[in-house]
């Protein structure tokens, strides 16, 4: 009996134990990394490529996302706003909903499937076959050569994916409204315009940098900590995503409750 | 390689940064260089917030750019940027009033003599526009909440007054109301015969008035006449002395008349005193009243005048017996 009793104590003490150690060594790589900003010449170069592969390589999934969202916003609002509700808040519905959640949370959640995962493997795969090692044995930083460029990129990239799947959902939903839910572009533009406020965009702008840190950085992170080869990899690129993803979540109430 | 890699960055982060800026101008209303500052103070503003409409006979015209409460706390100040080109009414005021049941809410320009609100704010600064909110619709919930309760008090309390033996009697008074309005109407029915009954006879009297005035006028015609007439003085010497022989009987029977009734007075003295008597009789006292009731006595009595009556024999044939004179 006493030997289960301090089995499940020992259980508990041990994931609490990781978890602290698995933060620690998070913040401990959030600083080295800000650190690894002063070497510029190092991360620069691949800054370009870098938003290349994690932003405009992301731009269809996330446009092929927001468009079905878009649709299916409206043709949900159309649903659910009936009876006495005027037919335009469709559009009010449908815009808020695109720039305060639906935009970045839908569109981080993909990334972190698409680019987190790539990263996470793509490090843990530099760290089993020994690259990362080699790069320090050559003297390069790999924080800033591996980790700035990526988490730089997302930062910068984000948002110009968020605000592009964000326009492309309302107009998918402007087009729903309009072919599938006879309404006039007048009536949706005006619930659109209703309770429009410039600070959504900058909360949607907010958010969405946010997220692109911590998808690159929960990729690095279990990238750089990947072990037992290609076992590893994958079960890095599988944390990666659900790490992220309730990053995403928590981040998203987070800013909600704070910003809004 | 590189470089399409560059421009391809390139064009999809303008790309994203004109959605965003593009974007929000567009869904504020588009770009507002030339618009004029507007200002109107109310004592409160509702829902308003800023990006709300601003029109001006159904138009819109701006938008509002900030709500904020005056320094002494005493208004609300409303800025708005409208048109240029608008030219404002020499009244103008603001009136701040839901858009929709659904919270958004617009400020309207609009003429002081179109709509005279009482509660306008008339704030001491020039270029300030007066300003009124409407009751938010929650007020009205509240108010339209209020006049249900009372309705559902009144109600229970009408519940309450109205029961079924409260029905009964209010059938019952209509019923009595209704045997009322029977009544009346045969009373009323009655009285009208009875009018047209009166009224005929008052036409028959004013035919028979009608006829006995002709008849006098006639009369009074021929008293005229013969008023007129050369035996007029004389008859009417002859009327006084007849209206005088007239007035001598007159006092002769008054005198009479008196005398009567002195005599019928002591006929109704003599009749009491007889009615006394006869009482009396009746009754057994006196000298009467016991010859009437006793019959010894009237048997005595009767004996008592034989014997007086042979006495008065017995005198008459024998005075001396009785009677002597002498004289000394």
């Amino acid at each position: 009996m006493l030997e289960r009793v301090s089995g499940a104590l020992a259980l508990v003490g041990g994931r609490t134990i990781t978890a602290l150690q698995g933060m620690g060594q998070a913040w401990a790589l959030l600083m080295a990394s800000a650190a690894s900003l002063r070497n510029a010449d190092v991360w620069l170069p691949h800054l370009l490529p870098q938003m290349a592969r994690i932003g405009v390589a992301s731009v269809p999934i996330a446009l092929f996302i927001a468009t079905f969202t878009g649709i299916v916003m409206s043709l949900q609002a159309s649903y659910t706003l009936t009876g006495t509700i005027p037919v335009y808040f469709v559009g009010t519905l449908v815009g808020k909903t695109m720039i305060l959640e639906l935009g970045p949370v839908l569109t981080a959640l993909t990334l972190a499937g698409r680019v987190g995962a790539n990263i996470s493997a793509e490090l843990g795969t530099m760290r089993v076959t020994e690259q990362v090692d080699a790069l320090e044995t050559l003297a390069y930083d790999p924080l800033a050569y591996l980790v700035v460029p990526r988490v730089l990129a997302a930062i910068l990239m984000f948002p110009i994916v968020v605000l592009l799947a964000i326009a492309l959902g309302i107009g998918s939903g402007w087009i729903t409204a309009l072919q599938l839910l006879d309404m006039s572009s007048p009536e949706f533009v005006k619930g659109l315009r209703l309770f429009f406020l410039p600070w959504d965009v900058w909360f949607a702008v907010i958010k969405s940098v946010s997220f692109g840190a911590v998808v690159t950085g929960v990729g690095c992170y279990f990238g750089l900590r990947t072990e037992r080869g290609a076992e590893g990899v994958g079960r890095s690129a599988t944390r990666t995503v659900v790490v992220a993803s309730m990053l995403i979540l928590c981040l998203d109430a987070f800013w909600a409750a704070t910003l809004l | 390689m590189e470089r399409r890699r560059e421009a391809l960055v390139g064009l999809v982060v303008l790309l994203g940064i004109a959605v965003g800026v593009v974007g929000t101008i567009w869904l504020q209303g588009g770009l507002r260089r030339d618009m004029v500052e507007l200002r109107a103070a109310t004592a409160n503003v509702g829902q308003l917030v800023a990006g709300a409409a601003v029109r001006f006979r159904g138009v819109s015209v701006g938008r509002v750019d900030a709500v904020a409460v005056t320094p002494g706390g005493e208004a609300v100040m409303v800025h708005m940027s409208v048109r240029p080109e608008l030219v404002l009414p020499a009244d103008a005021a603001v009136l701040l009033a839901p858009e929709s049941v659904f919270g958004d809410w617009q400020a309207e320009i609009l003429s002081l003599t179109e709509l005279d609100l009482p509660y306008f704010v008339d704030y001491p600064e020039d270029g300030v526009l007066p300003g009124a909110a409407l009751p938010d619709f929650s007020r009205l919930t509240a108010t339209a909440d209020e006049i249900a309760r009372n309705l559902t008090v009144i109600s229970e309390r009408f519940q309450i007054a109205f029961t079924e033996q409260t029905a009964l009697q209010l059938r019952s008074a209509i019923e009595n109301i209704g045997e009322v309005s029977d009544g009346l109407s045969e009373i009323i029915a009655q009285q009208a015969a009875r009018f047209e009954d009166l009224s005929e006879g008052v036409n028959a009297s004013a035919a028979e008035l009608g006829a006995a005035a002709r008849v006098a006028r006639t009369s009074f015609e021929r008293i005229d006449s013969i008023i007129g007439s050369a035996g007029a003085g004389e008859m009417l010497g002859d009327a006084g002395a007849v209206l005088s022989n007239l007035r001598s009987l007159t006092d002769e029977l008054n005198s009479s008349l008196g005398d009567m009734r002195a005599a019928a007075q002591q006929a109704d003295t003599t009749f009491a005193r007889f009615d006394v008597l006869l009482a009396a009789a009746e009754t057994g006292d006196g000298s009467v009243g016991k010859l009437l009731g006793d019959p010894t006595l009237a048997e005595g009595a009767i004996e008592a005048v034989q014997e007086l009556r042979a006495l008065l024999a017995d005198i008459q044939e024998n005075p001396r017996r009785y009677l002597s004179f002498s004289i000394f």
